[in-house]
């Protein structure tokens, strides 16, 4: 579809008769704004602005009685424009959209004005200045919605299938939950079976089940349906579209067998579940990778299963008369004390997972080789989960002994004469005395680091936290939800997660995804360009301006007469093509250069000193 | 007398609770496309987390995360809420769960009532506002808060006078002394509790002596001074009024504790507290506060961060167990502290104006008599699959929050949405199976608003 004649001739006729009548509503956030703003005198001020019918403040305009007097006055007051000064619009313009839904006005004829965020949080110290600030914001946003037009959301038709990146635990769940309720699903895998981190045998807390077990039950879940179409050793090599409407290639097999396909799919929506790579110590860090006695934590859990039993450990081919945890590695890094990772960056998380791993890893060595002494050496235990503190007085009880260092004074570990790993550090569970031990293991409790992803983080945009992790856009509002509509986030791609975390978040992605994927069209934003027939002459310069491919096209509507044609699915209306325009013929919805001047009349004329 | 039940038809699903997991689940429910039905206990949903103040690792106030979720919820179209309203029994029937429930009476015709509030200024009676943590007061007939969902007033019949000013008051005829309990049941396709949790009592430690010293507080009662629509509208210890300038924060204050049969960690209090910490730092830059802690767990994404910035800011972090809380002169208090960072022997006596309490996390709910529901040793609901953390022991019920064990906010809506999955799952394994019309074929009900 486009967006250009129809809509535009839509509009104009839908356009109110006579004067704009605004009502202007002023939020006081329970103080959080007007502790600094000084939202009465705002709103008195706002009653002279041209076009304002009604200014009111509220405690709480988000709540229902501060809805519904939005939705009263624009019944009794006959309002048809609507400006809410409040908080982000990240967090409650949909909010008033819904109300003037309710009330009847088209959701489009609503401004939103950030008074919190850009006013009383950031000018606490200037009251008079936060407020003159907040009216001035209010003045350009009346002026804009006196000049907004009556939109409707763009509706594309919905691909109803899911894509599942990744065949770890994560992937494996949010697939057998979306084929579960009758979806198809793709599920792409770039290894040579499903599984993920499961696929090595362990046992998982806190129920001390066999990761062979859930990953058996995960696949048959997977199975069972018919709907999940399972692709192992395969990538994602090239993905572009929008919500609703992802054309991807998927590349396969990665393995010696064969030669290499592409296949193409189409899919609604995307739910990445790419997992997290173990931490891997630098060389010599805490001597890893150049003392046999020096493993990590992965490498222990292998170790763990295939071990003899008796008196001692065994650990490849040596025997293990003592053995050390260190807690944090690779996790909760401190500037100047730790060294950045090739990407120049720290890990300052903690991962989570690792102080409970390190229990249960403690606990099984003592249990099954009683010779073996186990000194844990950690700086906090953060056994928070269901069932996790039972593991920490277990191994108290086991005759684990607890050694407590600051994450700015690590520990110093040397070679000692005996083949054994020195390890010298000050405990602070006895006062801060130094405590010096020869171990014949060091085991390094490893944390998680984001994972690779793949080309998709790039080809979509898809933005990294701080720490590396795929970001949501809210973790309360918003919790697996990326900033590119349709992408969902499912486990420790997101974070760092324990088994059944990962397995609740991929619930939490599965169940967003089902709700885009049970509706037979999208429906996205109009803020896209649009095109004014009756000016435009084909000159071209808007489609070399436009970044987005495919959002732009030249049309050859009639012999030799050359239209630009907007793809309003691809469009995301930056405006780059209305600024090169000769003939000032292609706008964006909703942000017109009227309503531009408009803001800019609205803020000289409230900034005009009194 | 036994009233007769009415039969209010079938929701696809019910929800227990109109917290934030019981809310994140019912719309995400309702998203795919069924019916749900949820029953709050209270006058309003919303649940703890609309009386919180600011919340980890984020500082979005509470109800700017709370509110759109609760209005949501009330205009959903396929979202109808009962408050004040209690689960007496679940039980398997042919059609789904047969829910029987209780309706209390609000003494308030819902419909009639437009929320305006002149009865609840009328009103003559005062009793301690339990929104505020007790901390100002509220009249025996009263909307819950200023954004309750719904806008609705409640009378408390223990706290009534009879004296009528409220039925002179009330514009709209609204106040019917003559209501009743009323019993309804619901068949419901599945059921997901989201019941959340209780803190154990401040006094559970006779040693902290919340009992004798009234500047011995709650975590909640700390939120509600920090809310920025808080009792007081700043930071203000109860004895006295005095603006506090040594404030100590006491973790694991009610768990990790066996000798008061709370064993578990908590899970928030380190967090909560840290935040508290930092927004008293924020209002009081003068004051001195302490958080005396066994194990910082900061786990979450973005926590330990938060956590190093506390640091940064000058909180004091003093790893000790709290021995003993003293009254010291002028409400003061004295904690006792065994530090295990400095030389050998070292008891502190430390001096403090106000002290706050983690206390633990307990189950709010207890199936039991209820539902053939099963508990853990915990007491919280017991989730027996590792692969689907958010099913119960019955086919269909499903658990979400901190129903299943302490949990903080971002975990708990993580959680609401795997359960309400596992809920739509369900409900299409169930169509699948049977040719029991979906409840959108035309089965749905259609609950009034409140009571």
């Amino acid at each position: 579809m486009d967006a250009t004649d129809q809509s535009y001739a839509e509009n104009r006729g839908a356009e109110p008769a006579g004067q704009p009548r605004v009502g202007v509503y002023i939020c006081r956030c329970g103080g959080n704004i007007s502790d600094v703003v000084d939202a009465e005198h705002a709103a008195e001020i706002c009653w002279h602005i041209p076009g304002v019918v009604v200014s009111k403040v509220h405690t709480f305009m988000c709540s229902d009685p501060g809805q519904q007097s939005i939705i009263d006055d624009i019944h009794g007051e006959k309002l048809d424009r609507i400006v809410v000064a409040s908080c982000s619009p990240f967090l409650h313009e949909l909010t008033f959209r819904g109300a003037a839904i309710r009330g009847n006005l088209n959701p489009y004829l609503y401004e939103h004005v950030n008074i919190r965020e850009q006013c009383s949080w950031v000018h606490k110290h200037d009251p008079q200045g936060a407020t003159a600030k907040a009216i001035a914001l209010i003045g350009a946003a009346v002026g804009k919605v006196r000049q907004s037009r009556p939109l409707e959301k763009i509706r594309l038709n919905n691909r109803r299938r899911a894509l599942v990146v990744g065949g770890g635990p994560a992937g494996m769940k949010a697939a057998a939950d979306l084929a579960g309720t009758g979806l198809p699903v793709l599920l792409v895998e770039r290894t040579g079976r499903l599984g993920g981190k499961l696929v090595s045998p362990q046992s998982l807390f806190p129920t001390g089940i066999g990761s062979t077990q859930i990953l058996e039950k995960l696949e048959s879940d997977v199975r069972s349906t018919g709907r999940v179409e399972v692709l192992l050793e395969s990538e994602i090599s090239r993905v572009k579209g929008f919500i609703g409407n992802f054309d991807v290639t998927i590349r396969g097999p990665l393995g010696p067998s064969g030669a290499l396909t592409d296949v193409d799919v189409s899919v609604g929506v995307i739910v990445m579940a790419t997992g997290f790579q173990p931490y891997v110590p630098h060389d010599g860090e805490f001597l890893f990778n150049r003392h046999p006695g020096v493993i990590t934590t992965v490498d222990f859990q292998e170790a763990l299963a295939c071990a003899p039993e008796g008196k001692r450990l065994v650990v490849n081919g040596r025997e293990i008369r003592r053995a050390a945890f260190i807690h944090c590695v690779g996790s909760r890094q401190i500037e100047g004390v730790h060294e950045p990772g090739p990407d120049g960056r720290l890990n300052k998380h903690c991962s989570r997972v690792c102080c409970t791993t390190v229990l249960n890893q403690a606990i099984q060595v003592r249990r099954r080789f009683a010779d073996t002494r186990v000194y844990d050496i950690y700086q906090d235990i953060r056994a928070y989960g269901r069932g996790h503190e039972r593991y920490y007085s277990e191994a108290s009880r086991a005759g684990v002994i607890f050694l407590r260092y600051h994450g700015d004074e690590r520990p110093l570990v040397s070679a000692a004469e005996d083949q054994s790993v020195h390890v010298s550090f000050k405990d602070y569970l006895s006062w801060g005395e130094t405590i010096d031990l020869d171990v014949d293991l060091l085991v390094l409790a490893v944390g998680m680091t984001p994972g690779p992803c793949g080309r998709i983080v790039d080809q979509l945009k898809l933005p990294r936290g701080e720490d590396g992790f795929l970001q949501e856009i809210h973790p309360k509002l918003r919790p697996v939800e990326i900033s590119v509509n349709g992408v969902l986030l499912a486990g420790t791609a997101q974070a760092p997660m324990n088994l059944q975390e990962s397995l609740a978040a991929a619930g939490a992605a599965a169940v967003k995804a089902r709700a885009m994927l049970v509706k037979e069209q999208v429906e996205l934003n109009p803020y896209v360009a649009r095109v004014n027939t009756q000016r435009c002459e084909g000159s071209g310069e808007c489609i070399g301006q436009c970044e987005y491919d495919g959002a732009l096209t030249m049309v050859e509507e009639s012999p030799g007469v050359r239209r630009a044609r907007v793809n309003p699915g691809l469009c995301i209306g930056c405006g780059a093509c209305v600024a090169v325009c000769p003939n000032s013929a292609i706008d964006i919805n909703g942000w017109r250069v009227e309503q531009y001047d408009a803001m800019v009349d609205g803020l000289v004329l409230q900034n005009q000193p009194a | 007398m036994q009233a007769q039940i009415m039969e209010k038809g079938y929701a696809d699903a019910l929800v227990i609770g109109g917290g934030i997991a019981g809310l994140q689940a019912a719309l995400d429910i309702a998203d795919q496309g069924y019916k749900v039905v949820i029953v709050e206990r209270e006058a309003s949903i919303g649940g703890r987390m609309i009386s919180l103040s600011k919340v980890f690792p984020t500082m979005d106030c509470a109800s700017c995360i709370t509110t759109p979720k609760m209005s949501a919820a009330a205009h959903h179209e396929n979202i109808e809420i009962m408050t004040f309203t209690e689960i007496d029994s679940i039980v398997a029937g042919a059609d789904g769960h047969v829910v029987s429930v209780t309706r209390k009476p609000t003494y308030v015709n819902a419909e009639k009532c437009i929320g305006c509030r002149l009865c609840e200024y009328a009103c003559d009676s005062e009793l301690p506002d339990v929104f505020e943590q007790g901390l100002g007061a509220t009249r025996a007939i009263s909307v819950a808060f200023t954004n309750a969902i719904p806008q609705k007033a409640v009378l408390l019949a223990d706290y009534c006078l009879s004296c009528g000013l409220c039925l002179r008051a009330c514009p709209t005829d609204a106040i019917e002394f003559d209501q009743r309990p009323r019993q309804e049941r619901i068949t419901a396709g599945s059921v997901i509790v989201a019941t959340g949790f209780q803190l154990n009592s401040l006094t559970v430690k006779p040693q902290y002596a919340a009992a004798q010293n009234a500047n011995v507080i709650s975590p909640l009662t700390l939120e509600r001074l920090l809310a920025p629509h808080g009792p007081y509208g700043r930071v203000l210890r109860p004895s006295d009024g005095k603006i506090p300038d040594s404030v100590a924060f006491v973790l694991c204050a009610g768990s990790r504790d066996q000798t008061i049969g709370v064993p578990y960690c908590s899970r928030v209090c380190c967090m909560y507290s840290i935040k508290q910490a930092m927004l008293l730092a924020g209002s009081l830059p003068m004051a001195d506060i302490t958080i005396y802690y066994m194990d910082i767990r900061a786990f979450g994404k973005g926590y330990e961060q938060f956590y190093q910035m506390a640091k940064a800011m000058g909180i004091h972090f003093v790893r000790g167990k709290v021995a003993r809380v003293d009254a010291a002169p002028h409400d003061d208090l004295l904690v006792h502290v065994e530090m295990t960072e400095e030389p050998v022997d070292c008891v502190r006596r430390q001096k403090h104006d106000l002290v706050v309490l983690s206390q633990g996390m307990i189950p709010q709910w207890n199936p039991a008599g209820v539902s053939p529901v099963h508990i853990g040793e915990d007491g919280f609901v017991a989730t027996p699959d590792t692969a689907d953390p958010c099913a119960t022991n019955v086919p269909g019920i499903f658990v979400a929050g901190a129903a299943a064990g302490p949990k903080d906010i971002v975990d708990t809506i993580a959680d609401a949405g795997a359960a309400a999955m596992l809920a739509g799952r369900y409900l299409a394994d169930r169509a699948g199976k049977s040719r029991t019309p979906p409840s959108a074929a035309g089965r749905s009900i259609r609950l009034e608003m409140a009571v």
